[in-house]
């Protein structure tokens, strides 16, 4: 169905993680903004919102990337050529949200250029619980789950864009779900992106007392915010032969 | 670069079960702490921003406030010195030490009696009792003054008991916090010839005894200085243990050294900082010896030493924002990596462990010292924890990515905004590489959907069978995970096309977020019950508060049942003619043999328990074992900042509880330096 002016739109960001090794992810946010009357947009030149490099410390290539990221989400959408604003943008990710949000303006600080344009981008970013959340004002999806589940808030989202009540308040609401709280949810399950492979023996400890955490709550499934997380601590699972899994919010959100 | 040495030092840390232990236990305690010590001030967030502003605003215009705090120390008839670098700084000091009288004080102590590692190479040396100072680890100044043969003596417990370790502290608040009771327990053995015992009351005892007598005879005492005030001049440190305040005021020359940027505008900022420095650092509502020094004790001379040391340079750079920390410690306690490696694995190049650890140390350390420690900014994840703890919400991770993106400016002067020369500082050259290779895909959005079917393909063959792939441990991610098969295809192969179209309109269960509000019901405060606030905050920290209609008769009573029969007696507190009648002897003159000390509050503090006293009576509330407080119930005010302008120019201490330390194991030990029982009698009559 052709874009009518009414929908209201927002444009996926569904960062190269997700992408790349997690699309059920990406399928199961496309499907829910779907539901909720949304039109979805997805600028296909978008890659990777360069966070690695700026995280490394290599900021004329994370300026680079930036730069490219900046310029695919101001294309206007091509069936939304008849609104004058550009439509917020929703991401799977809190890290994602958080580099938007912050760390482009770090990026571009003092740039005449690019810092206004940085400065929109981030103001029109939403990570997925959040924009859900507070934007849409919706808490109950419908979504059915049997078992336990039991929440790891990913450290960008908690910390870096202070998103904590929101996936909590739409777990809260998935019928039949029992929520179990992680111990010591809040310490961080040692991704770090670079860090994981820079580091990789302090990453593994951290790993493995999330793990252990997370077999302490009995429960079989831990929900994250983030490809990230999701990746490192369900890596951590295999690695060690363990039977839980770990699943992106969307995907239980996505679950009736 | 490569980083070997740095990541053996991490697996070192990692793989020592004692290590992990003690950081274990230092992290769950602290954290404990902190959280319990927040909730009392519900107002937390706004004092946070607040205290970022005022040092925000220090940090800016801090020649100004140098200025004003220099001239009002002059004033005050302080001797300040501003040292440009460590150089200068310990050339201060020898100087002092050579300005110093000779006939020096007969000690009558036989070496043979002095801990081996604290002997002195030249005979009769200059003693210097030392409390706590980051600032003197950071211009390694022990060192420099033994190698000029004077002694010095570090007298907080942690501090010594590093110190005849021959280390350097792990935590800026808690120096042993690496080391179990039985690791001091030999090491007291051997250094301080008690019998063995791993008793923490016993060894905390036992070094009291020694540190004591440094204490009385020492020519110098050196202090740090957690903040000075502007506008009065005044000078204040802090301590649970109550070194700091025999340091500060027993000997004949004080020197006090302090970072250049530690200063607050005024009292009231002081209060503030000081509602959030020992909630952070130790989880306490207020530091048990609160000192604010405006002048020197009668007799005395006091140095200042105001070290820059690199702070100008950091405070023109990018990393400007470091020196708003106050040095709680917070951010190491919260910090996962902290509590994996401890203080000592933060190694630099040339292998000297950085003077500051943990996430601030990261950022500082490489600010202060440049290239040899701009690895340490590698080893995080920005996870954040650090940020949320600090009581300045100084943003560490956005710090910590300037180190990486080269903008610490070195010593020899490079380094500038955006990326320095050093971009990717402290990466190892493969994963610097492999980004770099990444920018490339990034920025061509076709070269990057044709590297997606190509990892898919390659992941596939690698591992047909399994989503998940082994990789081999040095490529890092193989170290203790595996990894996903990229995905068959990709998200955007799955949509198609860029317009994925409107979904149904949503569904009708759907219910809107509220969010609660609450409130806090103001609450009226009469002097009944500020006197029982103040009560049930005392005895928490094991003072004891005595309620009574005439605090003299009652206090006559504790005494004879007590069987005590001498006492110091600050003038004018209690009749004399009555303790005479009582057959109880009493003296105004310090003597350091009385067991008992009886001094006069100024007022009292309800919402930590403290009393508010003139430091110059530490004859009575510092030398003795039990320290007797007669304080109104009418002078008992809700909070520090209501005092604050009693303290004006004055030299005064709050008090809060007995003396105590946590340097072992953590574990909380009544009674060090300062006096093992603190007792208030609050006169609750409505008289005078
Ligand atoms: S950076 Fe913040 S948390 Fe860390 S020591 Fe300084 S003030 Fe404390």
């Amino acid at each position: 169905m052709p874009y009518n002016g009414l929908m209201p739109a927002v444009q996926l960001f569904i960062t190269c993680l997700t992408d790349s090794f997690f699309p059920q992810t990406g399928e199961a946010v496309v499907s829910i903004l779907h539901r909720l009357g949304m039109d979805v947009d997805f600028p296909p030149d978008q890659t990777c919102c360069g966070q690695p490099q700026f995280n490394a410390g290599l900021r004329r290539d994370a300026r680079a990337v930036a730069e490219h990221t900046i310029k695919v989400f101001e294309r206007p959408p091509r069936s939304l050529k008849t609104l004058e604003v550009l439509p917020d943008i929703v991401t799977p990710s809190g890290s994602c949200a958080h580099h938007f949000r912050h760390n482009y303006l770090e990026l571009f600080e003092g740039d005449s250029v690019w810092y206004p344009r940085a400065k929109a981008l981030a103001d029109r970013t939403y990570e997925f619980t959040e924009y859900l959340v507070d934007k849409l004002g919706v808490t109950d999806l419908g979504a059915k789950w049997d078992g336990a589940l039991t929440y790891h808030p990913s450290c960008h989202t908690l910390r870096g864009i202070n998103v904590g009540r929101q996936p909590r308040a739409l777990l809260a609401n998935v019928h039949g779900a029992t929520l179990v709280d992680l111990p010591n949810a809040e310490e961080c399950c040692g991704f770090g992106g670079v860090m994981s492979v820079e580091h990789p023996e302090l990453s593994a400890e951290w790993l493995k007392r999330k793990i252990s955490n997370l077999e302490a709550t009995q429960s079989p499934t831990l929900v994250v915010t983030d490809a990230g997380c999701l990746m490192h601590i369900m890596g951590g699972l295999k690695r060690q032969g363990k039977k839980q899994r770990v699943i992106h919010i969307a995907e239980v959100l996505n679950h009736r | 670069m490569k980083t070997d040495f740095f990541r053996k030092r991490i697996l070192e840390s990692i793989n020592d079960p004692t290590l992990q232990t003690a950081l274990d236990n230092n992290t769950e305690r602290r954290l404990k702490g902190r959280d319990l010590a927040f909730a009392s001030i519900p107002d937390w967030r706004e004092r946070r921003i607040r205290a970022h502003n005022i040092r925000a605003d220090v940090i800016e215009r801090l020649d100004e406030y140098l200025e004003t705090f220099i001239a009002r120390n002059e004033a005050n008839g302080v001797i300040v010195h501003r040292a440009k670098d460590a150089r200068e700084a310990v050339g201060i000091v020898l100087e002092i030490v050579k300005d110093m009288p000779q006939s020096r004080r007969e000690r009558g102590e036989d070496q043979k009696n002095i801990p081996v590692h604290l002997r002195s190479s030249v005979a009769n040396p200059v003693l210097i009792a030392k409390s706590k100072s980051m600032v003197s680890e950071e211009i390694e100044l022990n060192h420099a003054l033994e190698k000029e043969g004077i002694r010095v003596v570090e007298t907080d417990l942690g501090e010594y008991i590093v110190q005849l370790r021959h280390e350097r502290p792990s935590h800026i608040i808690t120096p042993a916090a690496h080391l179990k009771k039985e690791q001091v327990a030999q090491l007291f053995h051997e250094n301080l010839g008690i019998p063995y015992t791993d008793d923490i009351t016993e060894l905390t005892a036992a070094a009291r005894k020694v540190l004591r007598n440094i204490f009385l005879t020492a020519d110098i005492g050196l202090s740090g200085v957690n903040f000075g005030a502007a506008e009065t001049g005044a000078v204040c440190i802090v301590t649970n243990e109550g070194n700091g305040r025999m340091v500060t005021t027993l000997p004949k020359t004080h020197i006090a050294l302090m970072g250049m940027e530690r200063l607050v505008p005024n009292l009231d900022d002081l209060a503030l900082m000081l509602s959030l420095l020992p909630r952070s650092a130790t989880g306490q509502k207020l530091t048990v010896y609160t000192q604010l020094l405006h002048k020197p004790m009668p007799g005395q001379t006091r140095h200042l030493i105001i070290l820059d040391n690199g702070r100008s340079r950091i405070r023109a750079s990018p990393l400007k924002e470091s020196l708003y920390c106050i040095r709680c410690g917070a951010c190491l306690n919260a910090c996962p990596v902290f509590r994996e490696l401890g203080g000592h694995a933060y190694i630099g190049r040339d292998k000297s462990i950085a003077p500051y650890p943990g996430p601030i140390g990261s950022v500082i350390s490489p600010g202060l010292f440049g290239e040899n420690y701009v690895h340490l900014a590698q080893a995080s994840s920005l996870c954040g924890a650090c940020r949320d703890a600090c009581p300045v919400d100084i943003d560490l991770p956005k710090l910590l990515t300037r180190v990486r993106a080269g903008q610490s400016s070195s010593p020899s002067g490079r380094g500038a905004r955006g990326e320095g020369n050093n971009g990717g500082a402290g990466l190892t050259w493969s994963t610097k590489f492999f980004l770099q290779m990444y920018t490339r895909l990034s920025t061509q959005p076709k070269l990057f959907a044709l590297s997606q079917k190509f990892a898919s393909l390659t992941t596939t063959l690698l591992s047909p069978r399994s989503g998940w792939m082994r990789l081999p441990a040095f490529t890092g991610w193989g170290y203790s995970k595996d990894l996903p098969r990229f995905a068959g295809k990709t998200f955007r192969e799955r949509i198609g096309n860029r317009k994925l179209g409107i979904g149904t309109l949503g569904n009708s269960e759907l219910v809107n977020s509220s969010q609660p509000q609450s409130t806090n019901p103001p609450t009226s405060q009469s002097t009944n019950l500020l006197t029982d606030q103040f009560t049930t905050e005392l005895t928490a920290l094991s003072g004891n508060v005595h309620q009574t209609e005439n605090a003299a008769n009652t206090i006559i009573e504790f005494l004879i049942s007590r069987n005590i029969k001498k006492i110091y007696l600050q003038p004018n507190v209690l009749d004399d003619n009555l303790l005479r009648q009582a057959n109880i002897n009493f003296t105004h003159e310090p003597d350091p043999q009385i067991a008992v000390g009886v001094t006069k509050a100024w007022v009292g503090l309800a919402d930590t328990g403290s009393v508010l006293e003139a430091d110059e009576e530490l004859p009575g509330s510092l030398l003795p074992e039990v320290h007797i407080v007669v304080l109104k119930s009418k002078d008992i005010l809700p909070s520090l900042p209501d005092a604050m302008p009693m303290v004006k120019d004055k030299n005064a201490v709050f008090i809060t509880g007995p003396s105590r330390t946590a340097d072992i194991e953590m574990t909380l030990t009544i009674g060090v330096h300062g006096p093992k029982e603190l007792h208030v009698f609050v006169d609750v009559s409505n008289s005078g």
